[in-house]
C-alpha cells in the first residue's frame, strides 16, 4: 500500500498525469466554448478521432506541424459542418452531435482503409510524426526542488505547454475581452445579446468552429504524442468524458483543467495499478473513468440542484 | 387526436406557417411532407454514396450492384437480413421511447450487454436445462435492462445529472462489465476464451423458417412495435410522456408527474434495451455470449429513431430499409473493394438531412414544384 501511495505521489505520476491529461483537457477547452455558448457538443469525441486520423495521415507525409495543424482543420471543418447543420438547416445540436458521432466512427475506419490499403484496425503501415517534447532539463541546476520539476516538467509534449497556455488565453478571452462576454450572454441568454445589436448567430457560429478546433488539436496529441499512430476507436470515449468534465469544472477555464487533470490522474492510475495489484481484474481498472466520470457527475449535479434551491429557483 | 401529428414533427410546423393562411395540416398532410423529406435525405444520400463508390472502387459499378442487389439475391442473405430487421426495430424503438419523452439517453449499448448478461447466467444455469431457460432468459434479460436504463432516469430526476453523459459512462461500463465477467465467471477457468459455451436448446429462441437466422426474435420485434405504438399512442401514460416531451414544464402544471413518466419511459426503453440483448446471445445467429458482440450495433437505433420521427410504426420501415443498405454493405465489402464502413458516411447524411428543415431551393419550388404547392391550399 505504502508503496503504492508513493508512486502515485511521485514525481514519476504526476508527469503521466499531465501526459494523459493533455488531450483530455484540449477537448474538455472545446467542449467549454461550445457548452457556454449555448450548445452541447456530443460530437467531441468524433471530432477528436477525425483530428487523430488527420494528424497521422497528414503527418506521414509532411513534418509534425503540418499534421498538428491539419487535425486542427480537421476539428475546425467539423465544427464549421455542424455549425451549418444547426445554425443555418436548425437541425438539433445533439442530433447533429450524434450524427457526426457516428460518421466518425464508421468513416476513420473507411479513411483508414483507403490510406493503408485495406487495413482497418491500425495505422502501422502508414509511419506518422510525433509531436517534439519539451526538454527543461536545465532546471535541474536549481538547488533543492531542482531534479523534482525536471521530473514533473520536462519531456512533456510541446501541445502540454500549449494547452496550459490556452486555459489561460480562454479565460482570458472569456472574462476580459467583450467577444467573450458576448459569448457567455449568447449561451446565458440569447435574446438579451441579440436586442443589443450583437451577432448572435456568428458567435455560435463561430464557437462551434474553435470548438472543433479545439478537439481537433487533443486529437493530434493523443494521435502524435500520447500513442503514435492511429487505432480505430483509439479515443475511448475521452469526447464524452470530456463533456463530464465541462461539468464537473463548474463551466470554467480553470475549472475544467482542474476536472481534466483529476480525469487524467485516473487514467494514470490504469496504467499503474496492475504493477502493484496485478491481482485486481484489468476490466475493473479500465472502468475507473468511467465510474469516476459518472460519481463527479452525480456530485455535481447534486451540489448545482442545492445551489438552486439555495437561491429559490426550482430546478 | 390532431395533437398527435403535430408534435413530434416540429420541423413541420414553420413551412406551413411561412406559406401563409394554409388550413391546418392534416396527418396525411404531414405524413406526406415527412415521407418527402424522408425520400429527398435518403437520395441525396444514395448519390453521395454513388460518389464516394466511383471515387474509391476499381470497379464502381459491381460494388453498386452488389450493394443494391446482394441482400436478396440468397435465401440465407435474405434471413440475414431478416434478422437485422428484427433487431434493428428492438433498438429504434428503444431510441423512439427515450427521444419521445426528449430523453437524450443512449444507454441502448449498456442496456444491451447487461440483459445479455443475465439471460446467458441464466441459460448456462440448470433452468437453462428446462423449458423454462427461454421464457426466463428473456425475462430476466429485461429486468436487467430496465434496472440499468432506470439508474440514469432516477439520477437525472432527483440530481438533474445529464443523461447523455451518465449513460454513455453506464456503457463502457457495462462492456467492461461483460468482459469481466464472461472471463471470470461464464468461461471454464484458465480456458482463456472470450466466448462461453453454446446455450442448452430449451434456452434457444426456436427457428421460424429453416436454415436461416430468422427466429422468435422477430416475433418479438413485432410485438414490441405494436406494444409500444400502443402504450404511446392509447394509454394515459403515454400521452402523458408525449406532453412530458414537447414541453416538461406545461405537463408539471397540468399536474402530470414529468419526472416519474421520465424515469418509467427510461425504464421501459431499458427493459427494450435488455431484451434485444436476449435476441443478440439467445437467438439463433450466436446462441452463446461472446465479448464485444455488439460492436456499436445499438447506436444505429439513434438514425432509426430520427428518420422514423420517434414513431413505432414507421420505425420497422425504416429498419427494414436500413437493414438492408447495412447488408448490402458488407456483401459489398466481402465481394468487392469498397470497405462496408461507407455505410457510417451515408447514415451520418441521412440523419444530419433528415434532422434539418431544409426546404427545397425556392427557384426549384416554383417551376417543379408550384402546382403541388396550389393545389394544397
Amino acid at each position: 500500500m505504502n508503496e503504492f501511495l508513493l508512486t502515485v505521489f511521485s514525481a514519476a505520476f504526476l508527469a503521466t498525469v499531465i501526459r494523459t491529461s493533455t488531450p483530455l483537457l484540449l477537448a474538455t477547452l472545446g467542449g467549454l466554448i461550445s457548452d457556454l455558448s449555448g450548445a452541447l457538443n456530443v460530437a467531441l469525441d468524433g471530432i477528436m478521432l477525425i483530428g487523430c486520423l488527420t494528424a497521422v495521415i497528414v503527418s506521414h507525409y509532411a513534418p509534425w506541424y503540418v499534421g498538428v495543424l491539419a487535425g486542427i482543420g480537421a476539428g475546425a471543418a467539423v465544427g464549421l459542418v455542424m455549425a451549418f447543420f444547426h445554425l443555418r438547416m436548425k437541425a438539433d445540436i445533439i442530433i447533429v452531435g450524434f450524427a457526426i458521432g457516428a460518421l466518425a466512427t464508421g468513416g476513420t475506419v473507411f479513411a483508414l482503409s483507403l490510406a493503408t490499403g485495406g487495413d482497418k484496425g491500425t495505422s502501422i503501415n502508414l509511419p506518422s510524426g510525433a509531436v517534439p517534447a519539451v526538454d527543461l532539463s536545465f532546471l535541474g541546476a536549481i538547488p533543492g526542488i531542482g531534479p523534482a520539476l525536471v521530473a514533473i516538467f520536462s519531456g512533456h509534449s510541446l501541445l502540454s505547454w500549449v494547452a496550459a497556455f490556452l486555459v489561460f488565453a480562454i479565460w482570458y478571452f472569456l472574462y476580459r475581452t467583450p467577444w467573450g462576454l458576448w459569448l457567455r450572454a449568447v449561451g446565458e441568454y440569447p435574446a438579451a445579446p441579440e436586442a443589443a445589436g450583437i451577432p448572435v448567430n456568428a458567435v455560435r457560429f463561430w464557437s462551434l468552429i474553435v470548438s472543433g478546433a479545439l478537439a481537433g488539436l487533443g486529437g493530434a496529441q493523443l494521435a502524435m504524442f500520447n500513442f503514435i499512430g492511429f487505432t480505430a476507436n483509439m479515443t475511448a470515449g475521452r469526447g464524452f468524458i470530456a463533456l463530464g468534465a465541462v461539468l464537473l469544472g463548474a463551466r470554467h477555464p480553470v475549472g475544467v483543467m482542474f476536472a481534466a487533470l483529476l480525469f487524467g490522474a485516473f487514467d494514470g492510475l490504469t496504467n499503474v495499478l496492475p504493477g502493484h495489484y496485478p491481482w485486481i481484474p484489468p476490466e475493473l481498472i479500465r472502468m475507473i473513468p468511467f465510474a469516476v466520470t459518472i460519481l463527479a457527475l452525480l456530485l455535481f449535479s447534486y451540489r448545482a440542484q442545492r445551489a438552486l434551491a439555495l437561491r429559490g429557483v426550482k430546478a | 387526436m390532431t395533437t398527435d401529428a403535430t408534435p413530434t414533427a416540429p420541423a413541420a410546423l414553420p413551412a406551413a406557417t411561412a406559406a401563409g393562411n394554409m388550413k391546418p395540416p392534416t396527418r396525411l398532410s404531414i405524413a406526406g411532407r415527412e415521407l418527402g423529406r424522408a425520400a429527398i435525405a435518403v437520395i441525396i444520400a444514395m448519390i453521395a454514396t454513388l460518389l464516394i463508390v466511383f471515387f474509391v472502387s476499381k470497379s464502381p459499378v459491381d460494388a453498386l450492384m452488389t450493394l443494391l442487389t446482394a441482400p436478396f439475391s440468397r435465401v440465407r442473405t435474405f434471413g440475414l437480413w431478416v434478422d437485422d430487421v428484427a433487431k434493428l426495430t428492438m433498438t429504434g424503438l428503444a431510441f423512439s421511447l427515450v427521444f419521445q419523452a426528449r430523453q437524450f439517453a443512449l444507454g441502448v449499448q449498456g442496456q444491451l450487454y447487461v440483459g445479455a448478461l443475465a439471460a446467458t447466467y441464466v441459460a448456462l444455469s440448470p433452468i437453462g436445462q428446462t423449458w423454462a431457460g427461454l421464457p426466463l432468459g428473456v425475462l430476466a434479460a429485461m429486468i436487467a435492462g430496465g434496472i440499468y436504463g432506470f439508474l440514469p432516469g432516477i439520477a437525472k430526476a432527483r440530481l438533474g445529472a445529464n443523461e447523455i453523459v451518465s449513460t454513455l459512462m453506464l456503457n463502457y461500463i457495462a462492456i467492461e462489465l461483460c468482459n469481466f465477467l464472461v472471463r471470470v465467471s461464464l468461461v471454464p477457468p484458465g480456458s482463456g476464451l472470450l466466448t462461453t459455451d453454446k446455450f442448452p436448446k430449451t434456452s434457444l429462441y426456436p427457428v421460424l423458417v429453416a436454415n436461416t437466422r430468422i427466429d422468435l426474435g422477430l416475433i418479438f420485434a413485432i410485438l414490441c412495435v405494436l406494444g409500444t405504438w400502443f402504450a404511446l399512442y392509447r394509454t394515459s401514460w403515454g400521452l402523458k410522456l408525449r406532453l412530458v416531451g414537447h414541453n416538461a414544464r406545461f405537463a408539471e402544471y397540468a399536474g402530470i408527474k414529468a419526472n416519474a413518466i421520465m424515469v418509467s419511459a427510461m425504464t421501459v426503453a431499458g427493459a427494450l434495451g435488455g431484451l434485444l440483448g436476449s435476441m443478440f446471445v439467445q437467438g439463433q445467429a450466436f446462441g452463446q455470449l461472446t465479448v464485444l458482440f455488439e460492436g456499436g450495433f445499438a447506436f444505429e437505433g439513434i438514425l432509426i429513431a430520427i428518420v422514423a420521427r420517434n414513431r413505432p410504426l414507421a420505425v420497422p420501415v425504416v429498419a427494414m430499409f436500413y437493414a438492408y443498405l447495412r447488408q448490402g454493405a458488407q456483401l459489398m465489402n466481402i465481394r468487392t473493394d469498397v470497405p462496408a464502413e461507407v455505410i457510417s458516411v451515408v447514415a451520418a447524411l441521412i440523419i444530419l438531412l433528415v434532422a434539418s428543415q431544409f426546404g427545397l431551393p425556392a427557384w426549384l419550388k416554383r417551376n417543379v414544384l408550384g402546382t403541388r404547392r396550389g393545389a394544397t391550399r
